[in-house]
């Protein structure tokens, strides 16, 4: 097991550097700089822009620059962010905890009641109950997140902010709270931006999971362990659903590289203080570290995620360790 | 322990002797002390460093925070004092300008040290007439032959600053630049980490003049700034500024969670775009709100030509003063008002903001209002025949060309769509097509390789701050760059065909005279001439502005009667006071 899991990482290495290569090709293809606003400013003169250049180091060639930013970043230096003036870690780690904060929330609300919901679906197959938890699902993944948050937020200002906040992270008077409530407090700021994200995700965790659980029950095995007379509880529960979930297994891997990648139309909506917004800023603005940290970081958390993924699925399925072995 | 209360007494005694009475300034104004003011921002601050600032999250915040030796008047020029109680320019009989500055005394940085004429020389000195310590650089301050001002101590409250020539920019560029204090930021500078000193990382560090100092940055939460005890301002009844304990900054990305805020009473004052605005008009005074139109925004979206496009037939065209005008005339002023900004809007004539006080409304008597019928006339006067519905020149070329823009800007594209359709009419064959805003600039300031651009540059008060793009060797000098300052657009055949018109040539010289134009109505005549030589030639010509537009509760009292564009709703804001 051991000799795998090196194994995988060793072989991340290329990929990564495949990653990095290919994106900041594409980040040099694209026209303009960052200078490109100073360039139209009326109040910076062209010798100035040409100073910036060189002390931003945008005047060598992309090649020589790629080869720079490896350097550093092998280092452990990840570069500066022409809009900060300050390293790019630093940046980030900053929006860290909101950006997660509202991943995990959303990942507990989404598989939370997803994965119930499927069951409960699989089992009352064509019944009423079956059919509201199909509407319901994909009421949420039709409506974009965008339009949906606003119409959270809609709610919450016509209702005078009573029930749910007008977006925000924090209330007014955060500060002069004691720390139950302001957990309480952010515990709901972030209900808006969660909701709105987990109903789009819900219908598809739902969706596998009723599919999956449905395909199980119609094997072999299981009329076996019915016939043998094995209680009913136990025939679904231990056994056809151990090998149902297989696949939301394999998604959940994925899901921890988006973990950091934020939402940022809901982000944007709700004025959620996460990596998205910063994402999207240094994008418009072509801050090349910062955009190049944030690839670098969702490509370690995608090749992470699939290894745990890997190895959770090692655990539950045997055959699978067998091929590992 | 006796004799060492005493020896306090008289040291402490000693001390009130030798700390000096602050020369307050005193303003017209009665309000009620206490309370907060909640805006919206669409970013926060991306540093607090005034040297690299460059996006307004940034610089509104800092203008809170850092004061300067002049203020700006509700109409924006720098006339009010600041930091500085008294202020003068003199040209003397050789030809040098003297800018003299008066401290007030007993003023304080928000640590409470003293804030003296040794912080106004370093900052300039060491930050602002350095190329290498700010973003913009050091040419704002630099006099027609490129020199910058010696920097003279006259006494302990008193510096000069002193031009080698008549020079009139000074008072403003100088007056109007954020005084830094020097015991915080020279260890900075020592270390050659100036540019890193006050940003994110750092916001603790800060210390300030202003009426207000940053208490508390959450980073795309909000920006909370608190009132500073050591401000030099008192209002009439002798209560010192400012009125408001805090000011605090929401930051909502999103333009319509803005709105929401305001409705839901989360804000104070909100800038509707003209689209929200008969709603928001409609809605206030069941909500309480006070709705204000000021004069149009300050900034301009104009269509440029290249004189010096690649193809030669095409360079012949939009040389021609005919040509231009007749565009002018074809652009439907009105229509685009309406369409863009439901009728809140002015229609703009030449390169300066009706809101400047520098305007020059005889431009507008030119006449150049929608008109195809004129458009018809000034391009048969130009040469060009319509011919089965198409244009052809002189030499019968058909004429057409490609318009951009940058994509994702309404306004613009929407004046594009509308020119496109007019010009049609005359004949004219537009191609238009918006494009990505970097790829844009990079055809326009670097490789010269387009025909026609519809862009905006920000506007202000003084048309000299745009001297980069009217002068002839200026760096946005884009419709018709000297070879001489981009020779990477020039081949032998197009330098050869370099040609300036007269019009340049005089407007190049008036931009170059206006800097020593120290006397005011001679430089209010060279403002006018040259408004009147862009708008007659329609050099770029320009088309439509949106107001300004603000609503805010009534229980916020700002000072400025009529808000404009040039003074903004917060102007003076130490004098802003909001019922509790």
């Amino acid at each position: 097991m051991l000799k795998y899991i090196l194994r995988r990482i060793i072989l991340s290495i290329p990929v990564l550097l495949g990653v990095s290569i290919v994106s900041f090709m594409i980040i040099s293809l694209a026209p303009g700089d960052f200078l490109d606003s100073y360039r139209l400013n009326p109040a910076v003169d062209a010798e100035q822009v040409k100073l910036l250049e060189k002390n931003f180091g945008l005047d060598k060639s992309p090649v020589v620059q790629y080869f720079l930013w490896l350097k550093n970043m092998l280092q452990g230096e990840w570069g500066q962010s022409f809009t900060y003036q300050v390293p790019v870690w630093d940046l980030i780690w900053r929006r860290v905890g909101a950006t997660l904060l509202l991943s995990i929330t959303t990942f507990i609300f989404t598989w939370g009641i997803g994965i119930p919901l499927g069951i409960y679906a699989a089992l009352h197959q064509y019944s009423l109950g079956d059919q509201i938890v199909a509407v319901i699902g994909f009421i949420g993944l039709s409506i974009p997140n965008f339009f949906f948050a606003l119409l959270f937020l809609f709610f919450a200002a016509k209702t005078g902010g009573k029930y749910f906040p007008v977006g925000g992270y924090i209330s007014l008077d955060y500060d002069s709270f004691p720390v139950w409530k302001k957990f309480l407090d952010i515990v709901w700021h972030v209900l808006g931006p969660m909701i709105t994200l987990g109903t789009s995700g819900l219908a598809g965790t739902m969706r596998i999971m009723r599919g999956q659980l449905l395909d199980e029950l119609k094997q072999d095995y299981v009329e076996f362990a019915r016939a043998k007379g094995m209680p009913e509880n136990v025939v679904i529960y231990k056994h056809a659903l151990r090998n149902a979930i297989n696949p939301i297994i394999t998604a959940l891997g994925f899901s921890i590289s988006g973990l950091l990648g934020g939402a940022v139309l809901t982000e944007n909506v709700f004025g959620w203080p996460g990596m998205g917004q910063l994402i999207i800023e240094a994008l418009l603005q072509q801050d090349i570290f910062v955009i190049m940290a944030d690839i670098m970081l969702a490509s370690v958390l995608l090749v992470v995620g699939n290894l745990i993924a890997d190895i959770l699925l090692a655990a539950v399925d045997p055959r699978v360790r067998l091929r590992l072995g | 322990m006796k004799k060492f209360l005493v020896l306090l007494l008289v040291f402490v005694s000693a001390l009130a002797v030798f700390a000096e009475e602050v020369d307050w300034a005193i303003e017209d104004v009665a309000g009620k002390p206490g309370g907060t003011l909640f805006l919206d921002t669409t970013s926060g601050p991306k540093t607090m460093n005034p040297a690299w600032a460059q996006e307004t999250s940034s610089t509104d915040i800092i203008g809170w925070v850092l004061d300067t030796l002049v203020h700006s008047s509700n109409k924006g020029l720098a006339e009010l004092p600041g930091l500085a109680k008294e202020f003068s320019a003199k040209v003397t009989e050789d030809g040098k300008t003297v800018y003299t500055y008066v401290l007030r005394k007993g003023l304080k940085w928000s640590d409470g040290e003293p804030l003296t004429v040794d912080d106004v020389i370093w900052s300039f000195e060491k930050i602002w007439f350095d190329e290498n310590m700010t973003a913009n650089g050091n040419a704002g301050y630099m006099d027609s032959n490129d020199e910058l001002p010696s920097i003279v101590r006259v006494d302990d409250y008193t510096v000069q600053f002193i031009y080698n020539s008549k020079f009139r920019r000074g008072h403003e560029s100088i007056g109007w630049t954020e005084i830094l204090p020097k015991h915080v930021l020279e260890p900075y500078y020592n270390e050659g980490k100036f540019q890193e000193a006050w940003s994110l990382a750092e916001l603790d560090k800060v210390v300030g003049s202003g009426p207000f100092v940053l208490k508390e940055y959450k980073e795309g939460v909000r920006v909370v700034l608190e009132k500073n005890p050591y401000y030099y301002r008192k209002d009439k009844n002798g209560v010192q500024l400012p009125y408001l304990d805090q000011i605090i900054y929401i930051i909502v990305k999103d333009l319509n969670t803005g709105r929401l805020k305001f409705e839901a009473g989360e804000t104070d004052i909100y800038s509707p775009t003209a689209e929200e605005f008969p709603e928001i008009r409609a809605m206030a005074e069941e909500k309480g709100w006070i709705v204000k139109q000021g004069g149009p925004n300050l900034g301009s979206n104009f269509v440029t030509f290249n004189f010096n496009a690649k193809d030669p037939v095409k360079r012949k065209w939009f040389r021609n003063d005919h040509f231009r005008r007749a565009i002018a005339y074809a652009i439907d002023k009105q229509t685009l008002i309406d369409v863009l900004y439901n009728g809140l809007g002015a229609a703009l004539y030449g390169p300066v903001s009706p809101s400047s006080g520098f305007y020059n409304p005889e431009v507008e008597n030119l006449g150049f209002r929608y008109s195809l019928a004129r458009a018809k006339r000034e391009l048969k006067d130009g040469g060009f025949v319509l011919k089965g519905g198409k244009l052809y020149d002189a030499d019968g070329n058909q004429v057409k060309f490609e318009l951009t823009t940058n994509a994702g800007n309404n306004v613009r594209e929407e004046i594009g769509n509308i020119l496109k359709e007019n010009l049609s009419k005359l004949g004219i064959e537009v191609n238009f097509a918006p494009m990505q805003f970097n790829s844009l600039v990079g055809k326009l300031v670097s490789t010269g390789d387009w025909e026609a651009i519809i862009i905006g540059l920000t506007g202000s008060v003084d048309p000299a701050s745009g001297w980069n793009v009217w002068r002839l060797d200026g760096g946005l000098h884009f419709w018709n760059y000297s070879p001489e300052v981009k020779p990477d657009m020039y081949d032998d055949a197009l330098k050869a065909d370099y040609m300036v018109p007269e019009y340049e040539k005089r407007i190049d010289e008036i931009m170059r005279l206006q800097v020593t134009a120290v006397d005011k109505d001679e430089l209010r005549k060279l403002f006018d001439e040259f408004q009147m030589l862009v708008a007659e030639h329609q050099v770029l010509v320009y088309t439509v502005a949106q107001n300004y537009l603000i609503a805010y509760k009534n229980t916020v009292h700002i000072y400025n009667p009529e808000p404009n564009p040039a003074a903004g709703v917060l102007w003076a804001g130490w004098n802003i006071w909001k019922d509790q």
